[in-house]
């Protein structure tokens, strides 16, 4: 219970920082929702901790229902590295793009 | 035949004005690109009668090789040339490497390092990393290559037009490569000597090509 709360604290600290930042329109529309979603997600499965234990365990896992939501986060967090790695290295190339157009201007 | 030599550079003030007029007596125009120098290579290089390109900032060897290539392309050169701004190539074995293209024989020259010229390879490269690297070329690419990274390389124009290099960095020698077997080029290896003046590919660079040519399955150009 008494982790949850806290979990549930940061959860609404992280939600009210969202808000506060959209009204100063520092995040586009775009990741506001994507946020909004993520940590509204998180609240759920937070509370829903006893439930997803039962759901775990019937999916013949050993660990615990939060051990599971880790293990999940890591994979999460491997993805959207990759797809930033692959957002940057698009961006190098159309980097050279510009960099090659500027050589040869005027050549 | 109106021949290119492309020579991409990076802070090479030392060696650079030397081989360009060394090369000079043996090709129509030199193309030096400067990739994002921070010291006099413009200037000398174009003091020394080199046309130069120059990146605002570094993009690597492969990109400022292609730069050359599509302004060698663009001024109607016939052979372009890939040369090194550090004087590890020498220039009058050029002659040799423009031949076969001259008399119809190839499409694309590499100039090797394993054909009998002297060379002052370092021991771990010439007996660990090119064995591995040649076997690399004859599993993926078909490509049995004395010299599995030579970056002393000669293109006849239609074979240059079909060659893009969009790896910016050090994994654009395997792509032509790639490129060269994938278009089924005629190709011919011509002996070169190479002056080891460091020790070149590191074993991380060697990490990064493998990791840049991964990235690139990835992405859409």
């Amino acid at each position: 219970m008494f982790q949850q709360a806290i979990a549930l604290i940061i959860i609404l600290f992280f939600l009210a920082r969202l808000i506060f930042l959209k009204r100063k329109k520092k995040v586009s529309a775009n990741e506001f929702i994507f946020w909004l979603i993520f940590w509204f997600l998180a609240g759920v499965l937070v509370l829903s901790i006893k439930w997803l234990d039962r759901f775990v365990a019937d999916l013949g896992f050993s660990g615990s229902g939060i051990q599971i939501l880790l293990y999940v986060a890591v994979v999460v967090l491997f993805y959207f590295n990759f797809r930033l790695r692959l957002k940057v290295e698009k961006m190098d190339k159309d980097i050279t793009k510009v960099v090659r157009k500027i050589a040869l201007e005027d050549k | 035949m109106k021949v290119f030599c492309i020579i991409p550079a990076l802070n090479e003030e030392k060696t650079i004005g030397q081989v360009i007029a060394r090369v000079k007596p043996f090709v129509d125009e030199i193309v030096v690109v400067d990739d994002g120098s921070s010291d006099s290579t413009v200037e000398i290089s174009a003091k020394a009668g080199a046309t130069v390109l120059e990146h605002l900032i570094n993009r690597g060897q492969g990109a400022s090789l292609e730069t050359g290539n599509l302004y060698a392309l663009k001024n109607g050169a016939e052979i372009v040339l890939h040369f090194d701004a550090d004087g590890q190539f020498v220039p009058e074995e050029i002659n040799d490497l423009l031949k076969p293209i001259i008399m119809g024989e190839a499409e694309v020259v590499f100039g090797s390092r394993f054909l009998g010229r002297p060379s002052n390879m370092p021991f771990f490269k010439k007996n660990i990393i090119m064995p591995i690297a040649r076997l690399v070329n004859k599993v993926l690419l078909n490509l049995s290559l004395s010299d599995p990274q030579s970056g002393l390389r000669v293109f006849s124009r239609p074979a240059l037009e079909k060659i893009r290099i969009e790896q910016d960095r050090m994994a654009h020698a395997s792509e032509i490569l790639y490129k060269v077997s994938f278009y089924k080029l005629k190709i011919k290896e011509v002996p070169a000597t190479v002056i080891y003046t460091e020790f070149g590919q590191s074993f991380s660079g060697g990490v990064r090509i493998v990791k840049d040519l991964l990235l690139a399955k990835f992405l859409d150009n």
